[in-house]
């Protein structure tokens, strides 16, 4: 078959892409796998010794791995704030960025599923979890929507940059017929994959920290925040070291898409401050040991009380076109919102839900070196991911891959 | 035409999913789902053989009937009057020389005004036991004693919310009785040191990262 | 021996055509595999005989067909082929060890094939009676090769006319912690990390009901002064939230309203120990390790028998002992009657007395969850 030939001949091309680059890209490869390694070695403890090498007690049973995985689904739903302009509105502005796009919503979702892998008990009996030969129970619960939407989310988007890059490869135009359908399921997929995933801890009745109406839409503007932001990060970086022509003007209207998206985020931040603090119930604890400690124990203060600053500063500057428009300053918003961000959805959503404990109790959670090590294994895996991808789409949209026919 | 089968389509996945994550809602509250499905046990669960070593005796007050373990038994040296032949009075006598029973009791049990051992004993007749207004009360169902004054507990008791089971919850029924948990004498319970500590616990709290409160 | 299927498959329908081969582990239609295997002892398998049957577990009868027929003109489930595949991976490392190791002796080889079945057996929720005994069988044969000791293991299911519930005499507790001590003998529960399922909360006289400033590892003189007791533990409810986030259902409802783990399905998520608003569930941090002399060898697959690590597990009302008859080794161990225990649906029983008769609550009952566990005053 013509098609595997032609599948084959990009493989061997990618690979040998991937392979060579400056000096500064061997560097960078050689430290993400040393990383990785590091991250593998420290997994190999936790295999061997269980979860107790982590900072996870039964009080505080979901810590950093599951931070990390909640904030990830959010940016990789991002990538959709790029795919409906380019592919539905004809916005050719996009159309560079929308494969970058992609490429980190599939770097983003390997680290999910990662980091979903790497909090598990029994990772050797995870195939219970596949229809048909385990037992899948859904549609009870919410866990298996999120594996269905996120390995659906992860197929969609590896199979249009994929028909695209591999129609550009052999010199053809991609027909719109044939991606455009699948663009517009991306959109709708994407609200779906971060509203399933706060629905997961929305739906739980025993943390009232997260059983709240706002939890879905509020997680939604943080990601369209905080996906675009790392975007134009990765925009800038790809620019300054590829000849990969982005304009300013896509940029630009990327951060207009930041920006907006981090203002809705803030709105619905005072809402749920007013709601916690202005009427305090017994279901405010949580927000209490959040902002403010509980009887001495403030493990959080200096993280949300880095997030919050960083947050609303970088909202307000980037309101003002007149700084927005400043490349460095936008850099530099994007920065503060996507360390704000990954902060208060991962560490600051996620540990205080069960702070205090069902009954009261405050027992406080510190991730362990083997845990950050694990994670910071999975990042690199994420960035490793992204760089693959990304160089090999960067290589066919400048022509210089190309399918020679023997 | 196309479209409305799609919608057909959609609304009956909507639908099941919604039948499927509701199945259970059958019953209003776990009351209504007992008051509904409720009937007398008479399955196959019997705690028979775990009472089969325990001397039970047959008990009915009022609708309840259930058993309660044989006291006279258990009692080292019934019956009493093979060593009460005299009247009490030359017996707690200093000048009598022979063995001395019982020495060790001392009622710890309401005020002295209010008992004294006559209360429950009577000095004329040792082998049974004694109510407020004299009659004989077997030892075997020494509750009714108790019942006198401790109305309250003697009905949880009945129903079965006070005291604890011979054996196992199925039927039959066979109840401790009053003597078995409190001692006549000083019923009530020492204070005590608990029987576990969680030293994992403590390490944890050492460690600032259980927060529960000192006392 | 082949219509003793060991494992559950889901049915889609797919599977109208039961493979004739390998219905049980090791594939092996005549041989003996599974609960056979374990009582018969004096069977030895030489290496070369190993090998041939971890041949025969994978390939099964089609070894007379050819490499592509082989793979997939075969009409098997997915379940099938899963196991298959991971088979073939095993003929290579059975293929090494019988190499290197021709003394080992049919113990480990028999302790092998136990691991291998233990790794890819069913769901216990879905089992039919018989997978259920075969699998119990299986545990306690390999408890005695790895241990040399005997262990009584039931596969007992709920009775019918049943439905266990609870109460607590929150005027009679006096925290000595008796039950504590005697769920975890009982329970077989990790003594490294001191694992309890019940946790008996000391609270100040005057303050209600108030967890946050209750004490549950209090050491002291008790009951002290100024205080009340009262426990908490899995209440079992009747619509249990762990349940339903559980994304393989390894965790459900039985028909006596025990709410059980499958501690061998358990992926350990910990999903349903977010969804638990009461604590009730425990997780294994680290590999649970109980004292050869202390552990309770009277066992049921879904109470007390060994766990391993990263598995959730918490209170069955000790099912190996309700399931007989008898009382939680709780209620048993309470030196103060704080603790009854009984069948909700038998209107003579005492629970039942105490629910209608006394004033009885239960904790957070505004989130619905219709605990089978009340508490309730003198």
């Amino acid at each position: 078959m013509g098609v595997l030939k032609v599948f084959k001949s990009l493989v061997i091309d990618s690979l040998d892409t991937i392979t060579k680059g400056s000096k500064k890209y061997h560097i960078w490869m050689g430290f993400l796998t040393l990383v990785m390694l590091i991250g593998m070695y420290c997994y190999s403890i936790q295999l061997d010794e269980g979860l107790s090498v982590t900072g996870m007690t039964d009080r505080v049973s979901w810590g950093l791995y599951i931070s990390n995985f909640t904030f990830l689904v959010g940016v990789a739903a991002a990538a959709v704030m790029l795919v409906m302009p380019t592919y539905v509105l004809k916005d050719i502005d996009f159309k560079q960025a929308v494969l970058i796009g992609e490429g980190l919503a599939v770097a983003a979702l390997i680290m999910c599923l990662a980091f979903v892998v790497a909090d598990m008990g029994g990772p050797s009996v995870l195939w219970h979890m596949i229809p048909g030969i385990g037992v899948f129970n859904f549609p009870a619960s919410m866990l298996t929507w999120d594996v269905i939407v996120l390995n659906g989310y992860l197929f969609i988007n590896i199979t249009i940059p994929l028909y695209i890059l591999f129609r550009h490869y052999q010199g053809k135009e991609a027909k719109k017929k044939v991606y455009v359908p699948g663009a517009v399921l991306s959109v709708f997929w994407a609200v779906g994959i971060h509203l399933v995933t706060a629905f997961l801890y929305q739906g739980l009745q025993a943390r009232p920290f997260w059983n709240n109406a706002l939890l879905g839409p509020r997680f939604l503007a943080s990601a369209f925040a905080a996906g675009p932001a790392l975007i134009i990060l990765v925009l800038a970086v790809i620019r300054s070291f590829t000849a990969f022509k982005i304009p300013d003007k896509t940029i630009k209207k990327i951060a207009m898409i930041v920006t907006v998206a981090a203002q809705i985020n803030l709105i619905m931040l005072v809402s749920e401050l007013f709601k916690e603090f202005y009427a305090p119930t017994h279901h405010s604890e949580s927000a209490y040991y959040l902002f403010f400690g509980l009887h001495g124990k403030d493990a959080l203060l200096p993280w949300i009380w880095t997030a919050i600053p960083m947050n609303v500063i970088a909202t307000i500057i980037l309101t003002f076109g007149k700084f927005r428009n400043k490349l460095k300053v936008l850099y530099f918003c994007c920065f503060l919102l996507f360390v704000a961000i990954w902060i208060e959805k991962g560490f600051g959503l996620i540990v205080p839900g069960f702070i205090p404990g069902p009954y009261g109790k405050i027992a406080e959670y510190l991730p362990t070196g083997i845990e950050i090590g694990v994670t910071l294994g999975i990042w690199a895996l994420g960035a490793f991911v992204f760089t693959i991808l990304a160089k090999t789409a960067i290589g066919i949209e400048l022509g210089e891959l190309r399918y020679k026919p023997k | 035409m196309k479209n409305r089968n799609l919608t057909f389509y959609l609304l009956t996945l909507v639908a099941m999913s919604l039948l499927s994550c509701k199945n259970e809602g059958e019953y209003h509250s776990i009351t209504d789902k007992i008051e509904a499905k409720q009937k007398p046990y008479h399955g196959n669960l019997s705690s028979e053989e775990l009472l089969a070593d325990t001397d039970l005796i047959t008990v009915k007050e009022g609708e309840f009937t259930f058993l309660i373990p044989e006291r006279k038994g258990q009692i080292k040296s019934y019956a009493c009057i093979e060593c009460h032949s005299k009247p009490l009075e030359q017996m707690s006598n200093s000048s009598f020389d022979g063995k001395r029973a019982h020495w060790d009791i001392k009622i710890n049990h309401a005020s002295i005004e209010t008992m004294d051992c006559a209360t429950c004993h009577n000095p004329k007749n040792m082998n049974n036991l004694n109510s407020l207004t004299g009659k004989d009360i077997d030892f075997n169902l020494s509750y009714k004693l108790c019942a006198q004054c401790h109305s309250s507990q003697f009905e949880d008791w009945k129903g079965g919310a006070h005291g604890k089971k011979v054996a196992g919850w199925a039927p039959p029924r066979a109840s401790m009785t009053c003597v078995n948990c409190h001692n006549p004498h000083n019923p009530s319970f020492d204070k005590r040191w608990p029987v576990q500590f969680n030293t994992q616990k403590v390490i944890e709290r050492q460690e600032g990262l259980d927060g529960a409160e000192e006392h | 021996m082949s219509d003793n299927k060991k494992w559950y498959t889901l049915d889609l329908g797919l599977n109208k055509k039961k493979s004739t081969s390998s219905s049980c582990g090791c594939g092996n239609s005549q041989g003996s595999c599974t609960s056979q295997a374990q009582q018969t002892k004096e069977e030895e398998l030489s290496a070369d005989e190993f090998y041939e049957r971890a041949v025969n577990a994978a390939i099964g009868d089609e070894r007379k067909k050819d490499g592509f027929e082989q793979v997939f003109d075969v009409k098997m489930d997915r379940r099938d082929a899963f196991k298959k595949l991971t088979a073939s991976l095993l003929i290579g490392a059975g293929a090494v060890s019988s190499c290197t190791s021709i003394t080992k002796d049919s113990d480990s080889k028999e302790k092998a094939q136990i691991d291998w079945e233990e790794q890819f057996k069913g769901n216990y929720k879905l089992m039919t009676d018989d997978e259920k005994k075969s699998t119990v069988d299986r545990l306690m044969r390999s408890y005695e090769l790895r241990t040399g000791k005997n262990i009584n293991m039931s596969s007992k299911n709920a009775e019918e006319d049943v439905l266990f519930g609870y109460a607590f005499n929150i005027s009679k507790c006096q925290g000595y912690m008796n039950c504590v001590s005697a769920c975890v003998e009982e329970n077989n529960q990790d003594r490294n990390s001191q694992m309890q399922y019940i946790r008996i909360h000391e609270m100040d006289d005057g303050k209600g009901f108030n967890f946050n400033e209750a004490d549950d590892n209090y050491y002291h003189e008790v009951p002290a002064e100024g205080h009340f007791y009262m426990g908490t533990q899995c209440f079992h409810c009747d619509n249990p939230p762990c349940v339903d986030v559980c994304p393989v259902q390894a965790t459900w409802k039985e028909e006596d309203g025990l709410v059980v783990i499958d501690y061998d399905w358990c992926v350990g998520c910990r999903y349903c120990m977010a969804a638990c608003p009461y604590d009730g569930r425990r997780f294994n941090w680290s590999k649970p390790e109980v004292p050869e002399n202390e552990v309770n060898k009277n066992q049921h697959y879904l109470g007390n028998r060994m766990r391993k690590k990263g598995v959730m597990e918490k209170c069955t009302f000790c099912v190996q002992r309700s399931r007989k008859g008898k009382n939680p080794a709780c209620v048993e161990a309470c030196p103060t009657g704080a603790r009854i225990f009984g069948n909700l649906l038998d209107p003579k029983s005492t629970i039942r007395w105490v629910l209608e008769n006394k004033k009885v609550f239960r904790l957070k009952e505004d989130l619905g969850t219709e605990p089978k566990f009340w508490y309730f005053m003198d």
